[in-house]
């Protein structure tokens, strides 16, 4: 038997544990209050966070047509094979399984893995799997839940390299591009276009991305289907560009590098547009593989610059068009006017040289023109005087973007005092009028000559060119073209003189049976006369050849410019392609010197090149040629 | 003295309010495990934890038929069977997700640690029953203190800190109410806080110390150690006032609470029947440990005083700390809760701790 034992002080110790007890839980059922009641609805939220995923379904860019409705850019379905899982390390796993199954490049997938976020949707694993790698996965759909193959629209391109430069190409959107104005707004993940008309137009071809959403369990695999809204395609738009003529200059130009721009001379609508090398914009379509990217971008000969806005060369013996539209505008020669041409003119303590040593003799300005003298031009130019030479000049678009409607357009440079001063602080000096006068000391873009000829061809009127003709059936507006009050007399003039260019004198390889063509032609040096003597063989060192025209002469449709990079002369390089691309334009035969009689399914093939690299710079053909 | 067969007259003395609560809670826990493992891998276990509770209803008669004072005298032997067990666990236990905490008898798992702790629960009140003075100084505890460390200390290694950790206020307590000076129930404290910084730096194991670094800033990994803490929040906020419905909580159903059927069996609680479950759940928790302290009061000797206050303070501590844990307000540790999560050692266990209170509290006329 226990004595007695005094409990109450163990007892009064107890009302403290009680006490402690209920202090602890009645805190507990506070705090509940204040998760569940106060802040239910914030709790709610995360949890409809939690197991509910919208996931985008990507809505098709609209369609790009030629002016006659032939498809340029449209969409095909492919298979993208995803990984779908919340935790990084079923993620894994699942990359080793499919690694087994299906050829992908594990290493660029975990790169990819480690740049998300923690919270990412699905992962594409396999973008544009071919029939087998869908097959083979399908396959193990139940022993893979987290596996999965998605349908998505892929931009294509039925022309590839043909109209790389002008539609440029689409890429899922970057996170600097997320930041910029732009792209405001617009989903990461999303594709957008990159370059070319898939960028500038990018919001309009763009559609509205439909959308899923599901349910999804803690392991991020769906559950089961909310709500579905189906994406709309993006509008159809329609170009200015005409295919045929697009084929033409593509496989004229094949194995060369330069570029062909030809426009509506009547409202500046942009008919073909090419720039060689180029690369192949489906290659982008599902994302560019890095070692495609970096032969691109390593590439000596630059495929990825976009000549016709882009490329600064000296217009050379095409920039006496605009001398001498100026010089008739300005009433400082007529179109009778003659100056004596013994091979150069001495003049400011300088020789300045003609093409041709022994002289072209007592030449007009049609036959000035025609034959491309140098010294005519001198006289012309120093008479006429750089400050108004440099008004006409700019006021045919030189100098400024030309306003077409593709991103990233050059503005090329002409050298004036004006420049001089503010860029250089050097004052000018008058002996350099005299370069000017030829073309020289200044850099154009293939599409600003090419509206240089679209001038002329349209009786004075300067337009903006552009390649939208229509978004969606609805016409898109573009600005009139601007009256540049040149006299009829004075253009018609120009116009003689380029038809005689083509007729007798040094574009007479873009003749055609039946249509006159106006033409001018002209080289542009790369490097100094000196070098080129020393290293004739060099092709790197070779002039560009350049080649303006409009056709028919009297009622012109098309004007054009062509550039052939390292061509040497105009008249041997640039005119066989633009007599070629035109013959085709017109079904009539290139019947030019040198140039094979076409038959309709053959193509002229482009003058061989050792031919053009021997031709000495703007010479003459023979006429038996 | 009854000692096997039970008495009729202590059978009347049974507080039947006390019993309704357990079986109440363990119904509701029954409930939330259907819930909580319908339609996964785990499904069907709500059978097993009812076989569990009917196994557990069984020792606890046989717990109340056995005189508590029989008991407290025996356990000393209990303690050294109960550190052979830990031992043998943390040396030849098998390795189940990465600790040593079970023991595999036939097809069933045993968790020693769930009844070591018990059996400390009456080696203390043993040792602070027989020690009679006024106030007592930290060489008094001493002792208990040492026994009750090297226990703390088996467990803590299987790695199983919660349950470790439970000893602690349990000791704290029996040693206040046996007349621990304040004084040296601060000093406890400190040595306490002492001895957790250089657990801190030499014990803990790295995903333990990312557990406690997640929990104060549970953004820093939120696919991680900060996972289930969220997870948690979310469903309990997400439950509301009224909760959304049972089986219907999209945190639970679709699996984005872990371990749901057991350590976060509240969490789905909360989330399905919302503040009213809550609310109730509490209530009933309040009323089982209120009754448990009153039987403290009503003890007739300091032995069942201690008993009760004791086995009152591990279930009390359990109870708060899992709650807590669940609302995200401690950090994440495996601690079942009493009676309602899932589990053969822990619902046995949690029983037998009804029945030594129950046993004291019949017990109190009896001379």
């Amino acid at each position: 038997m226990k004595i007695y034992e005094d409990l109450r002080p163990l007892q009064r110790r107890l009302v403290v544990l009680q006490a402690v007890m209920v202090t602890l839980m009645v805190v507990l059922l506070g705090y509940f209050w204040h998760l569940q009641v106060l802040r239910g609805r914030h709790y709610r939220e995360l949890a409809e966070n939690n197991r509910l995923r919208a996931l985008p379904i990507p809505a098709p860019r609209g369609a790009i047509f030629d002016r006659k409705g032939r498809i340029l850019a449209e969409n095909r379905s492919s298979f993208n094979v995803v990984v779908t899982t919340e935790r990084r390390q079923d993620l894994v796993a699942s990359l080793g399984r499919l690694d087994r199954l299906i050829d992908f490049d594990v290493s660029e997938v975990e790169e990819r893995l480690g740049r998300k976020g923690p919270r990412f949707r699905s992962l594409v694993v396999k973008a544009d799997a071919n029939e087998e790698e869908v097959a083979v996965v399908e396959a193990r759909r139940l022993e893979y839940p987290e596996t999965s193959v998605d349908v998505v629209p892929l931009r294509a391109y039925p022309l590839g390299e043909g109209t790389a430069h002008v539609l440029g190409y689409v890429g899922e959107i970057t996170d600097r591009q997320m930041e910029s104005e732009t792209f405001a707004a617009i989903e990461p993940g999303s594709v957008v276009g990159q370059a070319g008309i898939e960028l500038e137009y990018n919001r309009a071809l763009m559609g509205r991305d439909g959308m899923r959403r599901i349910i999804v369990n803690s392991r991020g695999l769906e559950v089961r289907e909310e709500e579905k809204t189906s994406p709309t395609d993006g509008p159809y738009a329609t170009l200015n560009l005409d295919l045929d003529l697009q084929k033409a200059v593509v496989e004229a130009m094949k194995g060369q590098a330069g570029s062909v721009v030809a426009l509506d001379p009547r409202t500046g609508e942009v008919l073909a547009y090419y720039s060689a090398p180029a690369y192949d914009p489906n290659l982008f379509s599902s994302g560019i593989k890095p070692e495609d990217w970096s032969r691109l971008v390593k590439d000596p000969a630059k495929p990825l610059m976009n000549r016709p806005i882009q490329g600064g060369y000296a217009p050379g013996s095409t920039f006496k068009i605009v001398n001498a539209l100026a010089a008739l505008q300005e009433r400082v020669i007529t179109p009778a006017t003659r100056f004596h041409c013994p091979g150069y003119l001495a003049i400011y303590n300088t020789l300045f040289r003609c093409h041709k040593p022994e002289g072209h003799g007592s030449v007009d300005l049609r036959r000035a023109i025609s034959l491309s003298c140098n010294v005519y031009f001198y006289n012309v130019g120093v008479r006429l005087e750089i400050e108004r030479l440099s008004r006409w000049a700019k006021a045919m678009g030189l100098s400024a973007p030309t306003g077409i409607d593709l991103p990233h357009e050059a503005s090329g440079l002409f050298q004036d005092p004006e420049w001089k001063m503010r860029a250089l602080k050097v004052r000018w000096y008058p002996s350099e009028t005299v370069s000017v006068s030829i073309g020289q000391a200044m850099t154009v873009t293939p599409l600003q000559l090419a509206r240089v000829a679209a001038v002329v061809a349209s009786g004075g009127k300067l337009a903006r060119p552009h390649l939208m003709r229509a978004i969606g059936g609805k016409a898109v507006p573009v600005d009139p073209p601007r009256d540049l009050g040149l006299r009829p007399e004075v253009v018609a003039a120009v116009r003689e003189a380029m038809v005689s260019v083509v007729a007798e004198g040094t574009g007479q390889r873009a003749k055609l049976e039946g249509v006159a063509v106006a033409g001018k032609t002209g080289s542009a040096q790369v490097v100094s006369h000196a070098r080129l003597e020393a290293d004739r063989k060099a092709r790197e060192l070779q002039p560009h050849g350049w080649f303006m025209c409009f056709a028919p002469a009297d009622n012109p449709r098309v004007a054009m410019a062509v550039l052939v990079e390292h061509g040497t002369a105009g008249g041997t390089s640039a005119a066989p392609v633009a007599g070629q691309v035109l013959a085709r334009w017109f079904g009539v035969r290139a019947i030019g010197p040198g140039m094979q009689p076409p038959a309709d399914t053959v193509p002229a093939p482009p003058v061989p090149q050792v031919a053009r690299a021997a031709a000495p710079a703007e010479s003459v053909p023979g006429p038996q040629r | 003295m009854a000692t096997v067969a039970i008495d009729r007259r202590l059978l009347h003395n049974i507080d039947w309010g006390l019993m309704l609560g357990v079986l109440l809670l363990a119904g509701i826990g029954v409930a939330t495990i259907l819930s909580a493992t319908a339609g996964g891998a785990n499904a069907g276990l709500n059978v097993k934890q009812v076989w569990a509770i009917l196994a557990g209803l069984a020792a606890l008669l046989v717990c109340v038929s056995i005189d508590y004072r029989r008991l407290v005298d025996q356990s000393p032997w209990l303690y050294g069977l109960s550190m052979v067990a830990l031992l043998y666990v943390l040396l030849f236990g098998p390795r189940i997700a990465g600790t040593r905490r079970w023991i595999l008898i036939g097809p069933a798992q045993v968790q020693p640690s769930e009844f070591a702790k018990l059996v400390a629960a009456l080696l203390v009140a043993r040792v602070f029953a027989e020690v009679r003075k006024e106030s007592l100084g930290l060489r008094d505890i001493l002792g208990p203190g040492a026994a009750v460390g090297a226990m703390a200390v088996l467990i803590a290694a299987e790695p199983d800190l919660g349950t470790a950790f439970t000893l602690v206020p349990m000791f704290v307590a029996v040693a206040f109410l046996a007349g621990l000076r304040l004084k040296a129930v601060l000093a406890m404290a400190l040595l306490m806080a002492g001895l957790g910084g250089l657990g801190w730096a030499f014990a803990l194991k790295d995903y333990q110390k990312s557990r406690i670094y997640t929990f104060l800033d549970p953004s820093l990994d939120p696919k991680g150690a900060g996972y289930q803490k969220i997870q948690s929040q979310i469903a309990v906020g997400s439950g509301g006032v009224v909760g959304k419905g049972y089986k219907q909580g999209t945190q639970s159903q679709l699996g984005y609470l872990p371990a749901r059927h057991t350590d976060f069996i509240f969490s789905v609680l909360a989330e399905e029947n919302g503040f009213v479950g809550v609310a109730v759940v509490l209530g009933l928790y309040l009323f089982v440990l209120w009754r448990a302290l009153e039987t403290a009061q009503l003890a007739r000797d300091r032995a069942g005083a201690l008993l009760a206050a004791a086995v009152a303070t591990l279930l009390t501590f359990q109870v708060v700390y899992n709650v807590a844990m669940v609302a995200g307000l401690v950090p994440v540790k495996g601690l079942p809760l009493p009676l309602m999560s899932y589990g053969g050692s822990s619902v046995l266990s949690s029983l037998l701790a009804v029945g030594l209170i129950l046993n004291v509290r019949m017990r109190r006329f009896a001379n």
